[in-house]
Order: structure tokens, then C-alpha cells, then sequence
């Protein structure tokens, strides 16, 4: 065991309110290691690395090394106008009398690139870059202060199966060359690939610590949720009724942009749309939902779609999970019962004349809190009470409820824990039995390969690949979504 | 009151006198209580559509003026006259609030700008036209002439001001109550101020609904303003409001945006209006201390809102 580069000992973190986040935690990081720390969502990760790296302050426990911690956010803490050297040196430039001295900082940021492997323009503008190379600025960013340990929070949600890749290459050498690594994820294939050792937490403590070598994907996952988890409901041969066609589809502008798809999305079965995040996702789910600009046709069951006329889409059975569940799909100080409502206020069952129906409101938030397991007091909880997790069953629920013709799913798992994911990837599946027509967007390939009927791959705003699931072939797949022709 | 240089429990018992203290006195503060309300319950429903109408003073201005001519030209039966007066004044306001709610609908222009300014160009404009073209010729100050006393809204407490625009007042309260709790309307309402994005993608169209949000606004305050006008003042005149209009964001915040909860609000904020007179004549306090209490009213709930919302959970 090498020199230790961080020590945690009995470290505690209770937040005003009585919540545990944290409950008497040790780590000790190695010099030189890759330690992968893993947990469902809630199990206290992010506050442990916050702790870790000094950010926040344990209500018990002593941490030794805190000073030389540097802490890489799952959402980039960049400025986006800036340069890349500007923001690798904010607030330490090399100056000159009163001003910058930009040579030098160039060179610094350019020596502090070369020198790791990480290539990166110091004279681009961080919002031109892929999130790839953004995250190289933010890995930059903290090498640039010589820290003996980094923490990252959760790195690869945002990249490609090669970016990943490449990923591991740089926190190797870095380990390599002495700085003790902490890779907070819950992509376990990662763990057992690239890390040395994993810590697993479960509700604040510390339930599995071992070496990599010695235990498997399917132990840490048992480990995370404390039991096995649920399998994935089955899936019932291919209904066939109503389909949604899209012809010639472009939505959105910038490097964002949906440029050109065609594709239709038949009743019983999932289309699966793969992509790294950013390849034109959002704007051709918000066109499908009607509350984007586009341009192209697009027919529901032969109806045409007419307009940025989200009412309408609603109104012929165009159902979507949107991206932020927190600012796009809920009302968060409002009740779940009032919630349940929302986009159909203006027809039945929701609706009685001029007033809402209560009753059925009601009727309809107890069957989504049975069926989706909602962990809540009642269903008058403010939605701003329930974890993320819940508050995502509810969106779910409320999507799938009224029999959808079309489901437009953006990201349903995102950022829920593998129980609650495990659910919803169910209920969609069910729908898709009943005959649904699904349209799933998904940034972790294997929940498009677990789910999907077909895969589309998105790149650019182009369709570049279609996979039946008879054919899906994760290598090939993974490397268009790179952009591989 | 201390820091005014007189004797607090002196200052309160005058105030409190001075607002309860008899028949008369109580009458009076249920006048102040009305005529608050109306902008109250006018600010609180823009509000609730997460628009702030800092413009209930302009239109409610607008709303008694469009009365004040009406009414004084009218020589219909009251039970004709008074309706379409107090339909003028929430015509009038209506068209106020519903210039802020297009400039807001069809150019994304911040209400709060507008009604500002269109608050200061009511004013004036309505000091212009009492002074000048439309001022009654026997008037002893700047004001139109008096309506007919048949189009006077019926006294509610005999030989005093206190009208029956109090019972519209309490009525409107209970239905505002209803829609915002009950109706598709309320709801969709609700939703474009409480979250705009999740309403507009559950198919609520929000240019829309600020547009009809800041008209009927606008109409609940001019229909106050005409309240006044046909009951209190019985003629327009440039005295009409002490600012009732920039009262109203404090009572409707007080009272929580709830309408039922206004009516109390308003309540309240009566006494302090009703009672600063007497407690300017008899303690010595400077009524001002009222105007300050009410600042301060507005900042603390002001204060608390962003603490609140600060120290929200992520």
C-alpha cells in the first residue's frame, strides 16, 4: 500500500433538517491509485467528495490532505466565453505590472497540456469546444494547482465511448506519475476496467470496499441497492397501429441543431436514439413536442402535425419526459395530485366543464404512487420534497397514463438511482406492449441497446446509422456515435 | 413612533381610535378597506401569473376617470347608470392593464417597466384633462362634474361613505378564491407564473395568458378605481387615490396572494390608513409613520422571499 494522499476518518455530514448524508465514513486514497467510489443516487458520493476536497466542512470526522485536492464537477464550472487559457489560470495569471502577461499564460497552459497528453487549443473559446475536450480544460484547470489528489465527479456521463477511453488513458498517466485519483460514477463496466479499487456506499456508510480484481459488476450493483435488482419487464412480440413518420426534420440552431432526420416510430416499439450528448437530441425532441421551431413534416397515425403547437400535439396523444424534469415537466411547489394535471387540464378525465376534477385528479396521483412506488408521505407533498428519483416516476407515470399514441422519453434515467431506473425502464416497455409508440433518446448506450426495438444514431444532427435490435452491434454503433463513417 | 419623537401607546390608542373608535370611524376604515382591496386582489392576480403589475395605481386612475366622465354625462335610472359606470371603469382599466400585457405578449417587454410608466402617463394625463378641457366649470378644485346622485352606489351603513362596494369587493374575493383553486382557467394561470417552461410544454400559451392575466388585472383595478368614484368621491378627481395602488403590492403580499387572505390584508392596512389621521391630530405622531410601517411591511416580506428562496434545496 502506497504513501496515503488523502486520509478520511469517521467522517460525518448532517445537513440542517436531520438529513445523514454522510455517516462515519474512512478512505484512505493511495498515492498513484485509481479508486472508483460508487453509490445509488443520495448515498452521499457528492458530499464526500465535496468534503474530500475541502468545499464543505464535516459536522464529525478529521480529513488529512484536503489542501491538495482537486475537484472536477460533473457540471463543468467553466467560462464559456472565456479562453481556454484564461480559464486553466483564472484568478493566477502570470501578470505583467498591471496587466495579463498572455505569452506567458499561453505557454504555462501549453506546457501544463503537453505535458499530461491532453490536447487542447489554449486560444480557443470554451464554448466552441465538444464536452470532451471541455472537461480536458477542467481536468486542466486543477492540474494547473499541482494537486497530489484529483476527485471527479461522475466524468463520463457527458462522453463518448472513445472520449471515455481517452479519459482513462490521462487519469492512468496522471496516476502514473503519483496523484492518487477518486472517480466518483455508476457505470460499473468502468469501475472494474480502470479502477484499482471501488468503494461502494449505501445511505452514508460504507457497505463494500474491495480491490476491483476481487469482486464483480454484478456485486457492486448488489451492493449499491442492498439486494438483487428487479429484472426488466418482458417484452411481448411487436403490436403494430399508429405510427409517427418525421420527413426531412431540422430544428434548432448552432452546433446543437437537428439538421436533416427522417424516421418514423411505429405503434409497440421503441426507437432507440443513440448520440453523445449535444448531436441535435433536445432539439429534435422539443420539435416532436411542439415547442420548437422546425422545418419538414411530421404525421401522426396519417394526421398531419401542424406548427410549433404543443396544445395540439398533447391533444392528438404526443406524450413526452422531458429533459429537466425540475424546470420542463413539474411544478415543483405545487402538490403531486395538482401536478398530475398538468397538460391535460384542458380535456378529460382531468377535466369537469370549467373546473378541474378533482376526484379524478386524485384517483389517477394514488394510481401513479402505487404503481411507480413513489416514496412519499401523501400525494398533497409539494413535488419540491420528493428525491429525484421520485420526482421522475411521477413525470414518467404522468406521461403514461392516458395511453399515449407517442412517447417522447429524453433521458428518463437520467441521474436516478438503479432501482428506480430499473422501474421506469419497465413502464416504458410495458407501453410499449400496450402499443405505444416509443421514441427514446438515451446518452448511455446500453440503456438504448437494453430497450430499443431499433437504434438510430445521432451525430451532427444527422442520422448516421439505423440498427434493428436482431443487428444491434454495441462496437459499431459506439463508434458512429464518435462520428467513425 | 418612539423614534418620531412622541408617546407609542399614545400614538397606537389614537390610531386605533381614530380607526375603530365608533360608527363612523369604523365606516370609514371598511372605505379604505375596499378601495384597497380591489387593487390588492388586481395585483394578486398578475402575481399568480408571475407578473408583477406595479401598475394598479395607473389603472386604477384610468378606471375611475372613464367612470367620472360616464357617470357624469349618463342620466339613466341607477340600476342602469351604476353598471355600465363601474363596466367603464373596468373597460378603462382593462385597456391599461392591457396595454402592459401586449407590450409583454408580443414583444417580451417587462411589465414592470411598462406599468411603471404607464402609471406616471395615467397620472398625468388625468391631472391634464381635470385641469383642463374636462374640468366642471363650477368645481372649486380640479375635478369633473359630480354624477347624478341616482347613479351613487347605495350606501351600505346610512350617512356615511361606506358603500356597497364593499360587498363587491368580498364577492370578487370569494370568486377569485374559486377560479384560482378550481377552474382550468386558475389553474393554467397558476402554472405559467409558478413555472413557465412546464406550463408552456403541457400546451399553455403564455403570451397569451399574460395577456389576459394583466387585462383582467388591469379591469379588477379600474372596476376599483370606479368603485370610488361612484361611491365615495361621486365625481373624479385628481385626490382619487393616496397611492392605493402601490399599497395594494404590500397587502397583496401580506396576504400571501390569497385572495380571502387580502380581504384581511386589506382590512388591516384600512385601519393603519383610516386610523394616521387621528393619530396625527391627537398624538402628535406624523402620519408618515404609517407609509414607513407599510415599507417596512414590504421589505421584510420582500427579505423573506429571497432568504427563502436562496436556501431552497438545489
Amino acid at each position: 500500500m502506497p504513501a496515503p494522499a488523502l486520509v478520511l476518518r469517521g467522517v460525518a455530514k448532517v445537513y440542517p433538517g436531520g438529513v445523514r448524508a454522510v455517516d462515519g465514513v474512512d478512505l484512505e486514497l493511495g498515492a498513484g491509485e485509481i479508486h472508483a467510489l460508487c453509490g445509488e443516487n443520495g448515498a452521499g458520493k457528492s458530499t464526500l467528495a465535496q468534503i474530500a476536497s475541502g468545499n464543505l466542512a464535516p459536522t464529525a470526522g478529521t480529513v488529512t490532505g484536503a489542501e491538495r485536492v482537486g475537484l472536477v464537477h460533473q457540471h463543468f464550472e467553466l467560462v464559456l466565453r472565456l479562453r481556454v487559457w484564461e480559464n486553466v489560470l483564472l484568478g493566477r495569471e502570470p501578470r505583467r505590472g498591471l496587466a495579463i502577461d498572455a505569452g506567458a499564460a499561453r505557454e504555462r497552459v501549453r506546457g501544463l497540456a503537453a505535458s499530461h497528453g491532453l490536447d487542447v487549443d489554449p486560444d480557443a473559446v470554451v464554448e466552441t469546444l465538444p464536452v470532451g475536450i471541455a472537461q480536458r480544460v477542467e481536468i486542466l484547470r486543477e492540474l494547473a494547482r499541482d494537486p497530489r489528489v484529483l476527485v471527479l465527479d461522475e466524468p463520463t456521463a457527458v462522453l463518448s465511448p472513445p472520449e471515455i477511453d481517452a479519459l482513462f488513458a490521462t487519469l492512468r498517466s496522471l496516476a502514473r506519475n503519483g496523484t492518487a485519483i477518486l472517480v466518483i460514477t455508476h457505470k460499473l463496466q468502468e469501475v472494474v476496467s480502470h479502477a484499482e479499487r471501488v468503494t461502494v456506499m449505501r445511505a452514508g456508510r460504507v457497505v463494500l470496499r474491495t480491490l476491483t480484481g476481487d469482486t464483480s459488476i454484478a456485486a457492486i450493483a448488489r451492493a449499491m441497492v442492498g439486494g438483487e435488482l428487479p429484472a426488466l419487464a418482458a417484452r411481448t412480440p411487436r403490436a403494430t397501429t399508429a405510427a409517427f413518420v418525421a420527413r426531412d426534420l431540422a430544428a434548432g440552431d448552432g452546433a446543437h441543431a437537428l439538421r436533416s432526420a427522417s424516421f418514423e416510430v411505429r405503434g409497440g416499439e421503441i426507437v432507440g436514439i443513440a448520440g453523445v450528448e449535444g448531436n441535435g437530441q433536445s432539439a429534435l425532441t422539443d420539435a416532436v413536442a411542439g415547442v420548437l421551431p422546425y422545418s419538414g413534416d411530421m404525421t401522426l397515425g396519417g394526421a398531419t402535425l401542424a406548427g410549433e403547437n404543443a396544445e395540439a400535439r398533447i391533444a392528438a396523444g404526443i406524450r413526452t419526459i422531458p429533459q429537466d424534469r425540475q424546470t420542463e415537466a413539474l411544478v415543483l411547489s405545487w402538490s403531486i395530485c395538482d401536478n398530475v394535471a398538468l397538460g391535460d387540464q384542458t380535456r378529460g378525465p382531468m377535466r369537469a366543464g370549467a373546473t378541474l376534477d378533482r376526484a379524478a385528479m386524485r384517483t389517477l396521483a394514488t394510481q401513479i404512487v402505487d404503481r411507480f412506488d413513489v416514496r412519499t408521505p401523501s400525494i398533497q407533498t409539494p413535488m419540491r420534497a420528493l428525491s429525484g428519483g421520485n420526482q421522475q416516476k411521477v413525470v414518467v407515470g404522468r406521461a403514461l397514463a392516458h395511453d399515449p399514441v407517442l412517447v417522447v422519453a429524453y433521458q428518463p434515467t437520467r441521474g436516478i438511482d438503479v432501482g428506480a431506473a430499473a422501474l421506469v425502464q419497465s413502464r416504458l416497455i410495458e407501453a410499449r406492449n400496450a402499443g405505444s409508440a416509443v421514441l427514446l433518446v438515451s446518452f448511455e448506450l446500453d440503456e438504448v441497446l437494453a430497450l430499443a426495438d431499433r437504434i438510430l444514431v445521432l451525430f451532427r444532427g444527422t442520422i448516421v446509422g439505423a440498427f434493428e435490435r436482431a443487428d444491434f452491434d454495441r462496437a459499431r454503433i459506439g463508434a458512429l456515435m464518435a462520428g467513425a463513417a | 413612533m418612539a423614534l418620531a419623537g412622541a408617546d407609542p401607546l399614545a400614538g397606537f390608542a389614537a390610531l386605533l381610535h381614530g380607526a375603530l373608535g365608533g360608527t363612523h370611524q369604523i365606516s370609514e376604515t371598511l372605505v379604505q378597506t375596499t378601495s384597497l382591496l380591489f387593487p390588492s386582489l388586481a395585483v394578486a392576480f398578475a402575481f399568480r401569473a408571475g407578473l408583477f403589475n406595479i401598475g394598479a395605481e395607473g389603472q386604477l386612475v384610468i378606471g375611475g376617470l372613464c367612470a367620472g366622465l360616464l357617470g357624469a354625462w349618463l342620466t339613466l335610472p341607477g340600476w342602469l347608470a351604476i353598471p355600465l359606470i363601474l363596466a367603464a371603469g373596468a373597460l378603462g382599466g382593462g385597456l391599461w392593464g392591457g396595454i402592459a400585457g401586449t407590450l409583454r405578449a408580443r414583444f417580451a417587454g417587462n411589465e414592470v417597466i411598462a406599468t411603471l410608466m404607464l402609471n406616471i402617463i395615467a397620472g398625468l394625463f388625468a391631472n391634464y384633462l381635470v385641469v383642463g378641457p374636462l374640468r366642471a366649470p363650477d368645481a372649486a378644485g380640479a375635478e369633473t362634474a359630480e354624477l347624478p346622485e341616482s347613479s351613487w352606489l347605495p350606501a351600505l351603513v346610512p350617512d356615511t361613505r361606506l358603500s356597497i362596494a364593499l360587498v363587491f369587493g368580498l364577492a370578487l374575493a370569494a370568486l377569485l378564491a374559486f377560479v384560482f383553486r378550481r377552474t382550468v382557467f386558475g389553474y393554467s394561470l397558476r402554472a405559467a407564473g409558478d413555472a413557465p417552461e412546464a406550463a408552456r410544454r403541457a400546451g399553455i400559451d403564455l403570451a397569451r395568458t399574460a395577456f389576459v392575466a394583466m387585462t383582467l388585472s388591469g379591469a379588477i383595478a379600474g372596476f376599483g378605481g370606479a368603485t370610488i368614484v361612484a361611491g365615495v368621491l361621486h365625481r373624479f378627481n385628481v385626490a382619487l387615490s393616496p397611492g392605493y395602488g402601490f399599497i395594494a403590492i404590500a397587502v397583496a403580499l401580506v396576504g400571501g396572494l390569497d385572495p380571502l387572505w387580502i380581504v384581511a390584508a386589506s382590512f388591516a392596512f384600512g385601519i393603519l390608513q383610516s386610523g394616521s389621521l387621528t393619530m396625527q391630530a391627537l398624538a402628535h405622531v406624523p402620519k408618515d409613520v404609517v407609509t414607513f410601517v407599510e415599507g417596512l411591511a414590504i421589505l421584510g416580506l420582500a427579505t423573506r422571499r429571497i432568504v427563502a428562496t436562496r436556501s431552497a434545496p438545489a
